[in-house]
């Protein structure tokens, strides 16, 4: 289904050195229209470059972007009309209050004043907006930088770790306004995390970069399939039992003196425990070990618990 | 585009203290003009008797410079401020606009800042003149007028460099230093030969021509201008 979505943005050997060392290698990345992209990796992965090259912020060394079927380097600012962005951690001017700071953004993008007003209360902060943004709260600070990405009706949203750093309460309200647009609005989003549990929530697609390398890229369902987990099976003898299986041509294992089966659907395990009993195994236990996607991400990036 | 962008830079400056600042600067020299007349009356005024309105105003001048100097520096590291403080580049550089006109900008409001203050520097001026009793049948306009606008066009390479370094860096103390540095250079620059742009701003040439210091100072301003854009709209944005 997402392969014959129209492309809002690929990439394609996407490079860059910094220092002389590459932290971003031959990345290609692409995201159809309505995805919720999460884009994965451990800490210093290169996350935050590939996104500041995606908005023109940094000049990739090799390689090129297209969004919207356009080139970055020829339709910058064309492209940019139709993004809505937030690097990192907000950005914002503590000395204005809400209502300025959006104003201050506005008048760039030239979209009408009372956007101003639709996106504080998109975000909740219409009781606060008055107030010099210094003294709000990080959680109001990330939301008035989510305001600010809207401000635009950005096409494609392009949101580097929005729920950093916010409270179980903070993210849940993040996921769920991020949840909300493209359904409401039609959006594409890219948003790029350190930790799957936040994003499996929302994502569609997730692409998984490790050492400034992209080593995975599917729609989200597929990762989960690799966390379904297996079956073991606790048995008298498992020797015979694992020999009774694989002759009467059932895909297990033996590990150990643990028996496991590839089998996961109840009819099937059912078949195979009646089996064994037939033959007078005695069958303990029937347990299945399940995966975690915090895992199965942890092997793949191959780094020792994320912070 | 550019009127945007300009109208968005004052907008944040609202609430900073730059216009106290743009204030404060012809103040003081008038203020200091102001004591150094009060106490000298007797003597100032008997020195400068066939002119005393253009004795006023030489001795505004000569404080004026450095505080040119000064100013420029404050005022670039301000207005990019502003924008270094919670980086608020990567926000404003991912919007649709021009990198260069952004640029622009930030020059073109150090300037206007500037421009303002060497603006009030006339009034005050006229002002000390009327308490001197200095008359208000010669009012000396065209000649303060000069004094005050020439030295502003002819010091432009500095506002062009200020805002460069101010812009570029992060950390502000190495853009500071090199402003303070070009007003302690300023204060020797009538020794200084003519092709030092130090001198410009004195107005003080060989050929004895004010409008030589300021062609030259909007040249070489124009240039450093450009160069900086240039730079900027390269950079990578952190
Ligand atoms: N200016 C620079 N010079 C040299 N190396 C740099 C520079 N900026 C970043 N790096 C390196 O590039 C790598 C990628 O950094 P990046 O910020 O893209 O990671 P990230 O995936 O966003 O990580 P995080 O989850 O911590 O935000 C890091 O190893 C970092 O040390
Ligand atoms: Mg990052």
């Amino acid at each position: 289904m997402t392969t014959n979505k129209e492309t809002i943005l690929e990439t394609s050997g996407l490079t860059k050195k910094l220092g002389g060392k590459p932290v971003v290698k031959d990345v290609n990345l692409r995201i159809g229209r309505g995805d919720i992209y999460g884009f994965l990796g451990p800490n210093g992965a290169g996350k935050t470059t590939t996104i500041r090259m995606l908005l023109g912020l940094a000049k990739p060394t090799r390689g090129s972007i297209r969004i919207f079927g356009k080139d970055i380097s020829k339709d910058r600012l064309a492209i940019l009309r139709s993004v809505g962005s937030l690097v990192e951690y907000p950005s914002y001017y503590g000395h204005l209050n809400a209502i300025e700071n959006l104003e201050a953004v506005r008048r760039l993008l030239t979209v009408p004043k009372n956007r101003i007003d639709e996106v504080l209360s998109v975000v909740r902060l219409t009781k606060d907006a008055k107030r010099p943004v210094k003294g709000y709260s990080l959680g109001m600070k990330q939301r008035l930088g989510i305001a600010t990405a809207l401000l635009g009706n950005p096409e494609l949203l392009v949101l580097d770790e929005p729920t950093n750093g916010l409270d179980p309460a903070g993210i849940l309200e993040i996921r769920e306004l991020i949840k909300s647009l493209p359904k409401s609005h039609g959006v594409t989003i890219l948003i790029s995390s350190h930790l799957l549990s936040e994003i499996e929530q929302m994502a569609t697609r997730v692409g998984i970069i490790a050492k400034g390398s992209l080593i995975y890229e599917d729609r989200i369902e597929k990762l989960r399939e690799r966390s379904q987990g297996h079956i073991h099976l606790g048995v008298s003898e498992p020797e015979e039992a694992w020999k009774l299986l694989s002759a009467s041509g059932v895909k297990a294992s033996l590990v150990e003196g643990k028996l496991t089966v590839a089998e996961k659907n109840n009819a099937a395990i059912a078949a195979i425990v009646a089996r064994l009993v037939g033959e007078r195994h005695q069958v303990y236990r029937v347990e299945e070990e399940k995966v975690s996607l915090e895992s199965i991400f942890l092997d793949m990036t191959g780094v020792e618990g994320s912070l | 585009m550019m009127l945007r962008i300009m109208s968005v830079e004052f907008l944040k400056l609202r609430r900073k203290l730059v216009w106290l600042l743009v204030l404060l600067g012809p103040l003081g020299v008038v203020a200091l003009q102001a004591v150094n007349f009060g106490l000298r009356y007797d003597y100032l005024t008997k020195q400068y008797a066939d002119d005393l309105w253009g004795g006023l105003i030489d001795n505004v001048s000569m404080l004026m410079l450095p505080t040119l100097f000064i100013g420029l520096t404050i005022l670039a590291s301000m207005t990019a401020g502003i924008d270094h403080q919670m980086n608020t580049w990567k926000q404003t550089l991912a919007l649709p606009v021009n990198r260069a006109s952004i640029f622009a900008g930030k020059f073109a409001v150090t300037a206007i800042l500037l421009l303002c203050s060497s603006t009030l520097l006339v009034p005050f001026t006229l002002l000390l003149g009327f308490l001197l009793d200095f008359g208000f049948e010669e009012l000396p306009l065209a000649d303060l007028a000069m004094t005050v606008y020439y030295p502003f066009l002819a010091i432009m390479p500095f506002i062009a460099l200020q805002v460069w370094l101010s812009v570029a860096m992060h950390n502000q103390a190495l853009p500071l230093t090199v402003g303070i540095i070009g007003m302690i250079a300023g204060m020797f620059a009538s020794q200084f030969p003519d092709w030092m742009p130090w001198k410009w701003p004195s107005l003080i040439n060989d050929r004895d021509m004010p409008l030589y210091s300021v062609g030259a100072g909007l040249t070489l301003g124009l240039i450093v201008m450009l160069l900086g854009m240039c730079q900027f709209v390269r950079k990578d944005v952190r």
